[in-house]
């Protein structure tokens, strides 16, 4: 946790300064909206996170949940598939995908930048393929019951008295739920030290018997999978799904929210923590701008310089860390 | 020596999130401050010129009727982007509302979400399911029918058509396509008739439309677009430009492939560069909107209703603001009209802009 601090700080500061400027900031309809979309780029960011870890990348992020938002009304409702296997459908082409970078990247020996980038271009290419560019839709009733996924708590069995559970969107549930999971598999399992250990330093861990290869593929199956059921989520948001657009830049969001949140792109570091606190940022300042009536047009310049002062004071409390520990070093050696 | 260290870096911290804080407070500085003036919004439904016309209207309205409007143009993720700012500016707290709804078949649960919190107008792309108040715009599918006829008149004996547009998730752009095909194939008029864009080839008797290319307002896939047409086919007779960014880089493509007048350019919208093509008899011709006016006309009805005053919505609940033919006869009075309206934009604002009284005449004429 402590070296998320750096992040909190600068997350509570916006939050802070965002209440004082706009009293509206914190209604309970923004919290809400606020929550739902920093949920929303959490999961993506932990599915992300995974690869991180081990030092690779995966650019395919944003096209495969535009892959998967346009493939499953295309297959309900153009193929009239019943929901289920709509379902398993994406969930396996998910599976595949990353299935299919892991083994290109461990037996082929390709790098993941390149892999991840054809597959950037290639799911986007088939999605808008496969429906013609035409714009497909959640509107339908079959997908009622799954918007529950992106409605608030009170919605869900047994909630519906819960006073406060109508002001806490279920994806924040998910997250959470993701999240605990995913923290105690890198954290507490020796399979999540594995994919640490090789991040640092993959040939040490190949030496001391971790089989390096199947762990790096499981790490994408993750990313692929938490991707593809993030676009889910992301679509039954929305509604509306472009295939030329849907997903765009969401890769590099994720990627963000992951580094933001203390994961070194080259491996062996991370926590889930800073990474649901990365993406929180990333939607709080969004948000920030809006509520501030900062030029909409500044939106992408504000957000890049709030996140470099965020890595570069990072950067300065890890340097300053590290010097008080070797001092200490050398004084304990002195004496 | 670890003290100084921890304080330098201790300074460089506080220095880091104390600037970050200033960013944004700094930034607003000019915004917080409350004011009794109606708060409305006019979002749009892309980046493009097009919109800068219809800004310059909402803000002149603003103005004139006294109101504070907050005017904001999704990217290219433009669903995404148009929820957020819907939703932070609901969050807000604001009177009213204009939106062009993207895909409105889809986007029922946001607009429902507007219509609940706020007054809903939509203007440019309608969604006549929403519980909108008022739609303002033209009407696209007679649009799309005035740019056949120009398409006919720029290739009288016939020919290939290829189309390009932006996106046909909208309903705007559905039925100016629709309206076009419709025009060439010599149909009865249909609004809810759709040729499907993957159903290859329409063919009608004289006109032949080979392909619909979409860019989802990807402009360097827009000119790819245009020139891969102009390489592909070799008779291609017309090229035509649906949303204001397309005919330019048509425009280009057909330039460099040096087959100006070999193949018909046909436009749609006010971009400058067509409007000097079509000076210069390289475009045949454009069906022109009226963007400054939706501009204005959004901003003038949503004033009146944040004030009480629901007669400035039309018994149908529709505001018509009629499209217009431009050919190489009328191009430069057209040019005269905006270059007048660009500058009044800028003028004294004591001095309303004859647009502004031309909006608010045309409005009885175009209501019917």
């Amino acid at each position: 946790m402590k070296k998320n601090l750096g992040i909190l700080g600068i997350l509570l500061v916006v939050f802070v300064a965002t209440a004082i400027g706009n009293s509206n900031f914190l209604t309970a309809y923004n919290m809400f909206n606020l929550l739902e979309r920093a949920s929303l780029y959490g999961i993506i960011g932990i599915g992300v996170a995974f690869v991180i870890i081990t030092g690779g990348i995966d650019l395919s992020i944003g096209s495969l949940i535009g892959l998967v938002a346009t493939l499953l009304p295309f297959l309900v409702l153009d193929l009239s598939l019943p929901l289920a296997v709509g379902l398993i459908a994406i969930f396996a082409l998910s599976l595949c995908v990353g299935l299919t970078h892991g083994v290109l990247i461990t037996r082929l020996k390709l790098q993941p930048f390149v892999v991840t980038l054809c597959g950037l271009m290639i799911y986007r290419g088939i999605a808008r393929w496969v429906v013609s560019d035409k714009t497909m839709g959640y509107g339908n009733e079959v997908f009622s019951g799954l918007k529950v996924l992106v409605g608030n708590m009170s919605q869900l069995p047994g909630m519906s008295g819960v006073s406060w559970a109508k002001h806490v969107p279920v994806a924040f549930l998910i997250l959470l739920v993701l999240g605990v999971i995913s923290s105690v598999f890198l954290n507490k399992t020796i399979y999540g030290r594995y994919l640490l250990a090789l991040g640092r330093n993959e040939q040490a861990a190949r030496f001391s018997g971790i089989n390096t290869s199947l762990m790096i593929v499981l790490a994408y199956v993750i990313c692929s999978l938490i991707s593809g059921f993030g676009g889910l989520l992301f679509a039954l948001d929305y509604g509306s799904i472009q295939p030329d657009s849907f997903g765009n830049f969401y890769e590099l969001y994720a990627i963000a929210a992951a580094v933001l949140g203390g994961c070194s792109l080259r491996g062996g570091e991370g926590s889930i923590v800073g990474i649901i606190l990365g993406a929180a940022l990333m939607r709080l300042l969004m948000n920030s701008i809006s509520m501030l009536g900062i030029d909409d047009q500044l939106e992408p310049a504000v957000i890049g310089i709030v996140i470099l002062l965020g890595v570069i004071v990072d950067e300065l409390v890890k340097r300053f860390a590290a010097r008080r520990r070797a001092i200490k070093q050398a004084r304990e050696v002195g004496a | 020596m670890s003290t100084k260290l921890s304080r330098v870096c201790g300074v460089c911290g506080i220095v880091g999130i104390t600037c970050i804080g200033l960013i944004l407070v700094g930034c607003s500085g000019n915004r917080t401050e409350e004011s009794s003036q109606p708060k409305v919004a006019y979002i749009t439904n892309g980046i493009a010129s097009f919109w800068n016309y219809a800004e310059r209207g909402a803000k002149d309205a603003a103005e004139e009727f006294d109101v504070n409007v907050n005017v904001q143009m999704p990217g290219t993720n433009a669903v995404e982007d148009q929820k957020r700012m819907c939703q932070d500016l609901l969050a807000q707290g604001i009177d009213g509302m204009a939106i062009s709804p993207v895909d409105p078949d889809n986007q029922g649960d946001l607009l429902a979400e507007i219509a609940q919190r706020t007054r809903l107008i939509t203007h440019d792309s309608d969604a006549p399911e929403s519980d909108r108040l008022c739609y303002i715009g033209m009407n696209n599918y007679t649009a799309g029918r005035m740019c056949g006829q120009l398409v006919k008149e720029a290739m009288p004996e016939g020919g290939s058509v290829m189309i390009f547009v932006g996106r046909l998730g909208q309903a705007n752009s559905r039925l100016r396509r629709q309206g076009m095909i419709d025009e060439l194939m010599d149909r009865e008029p249909d609004e809810n008739r759709y040729d499907e864009p993957s159903a290859g080839e329409i063919k009608g008797e004289k006109y032949t439309i080979l392909d619909t290319r979409t860019d989802g307002f990807d402009f360097g896939k827009a000119k790819a677009q245009a020139q891969d047409a102009v390489a592909k086919y070799d008779d291609l007779g017309c090229m035509v430009g649906l949303f204001v960014y397309n005919p330019p880089f048509i425009l280009d493509a057909v330039r460099e492939a040096d087959k100006l007048g070999k193949i018909k350019i046909v436009a749609f919208d006010e971009d400058e560069k067509s409007l000097q093509g079509i000076k210069d008899k390289e475009i045949y011709g454009t069906v022109v909107q009226n963007p400054y006016k939706y501009g204005y006309e959004s901003v003038r009805v949503l004033a009146g209703l944040a004030r009480g005053d629901n007669s400035v919505i039309p018994e149908n609940k529709i505001l018509y603001i009629p499209a217009r033919q431009i050919r190489n006869d009328n191009v430069d009075e057209f040019r005269a009209e905006l270059d007048r309206l660009s500058s009044e934009a800028s003028a004294d604002t004591d001095n309303p802009p004859d647009a502004k009284n031309d909006a608010s005449t045309e409005k009885s004429v175009t209501e019917s």
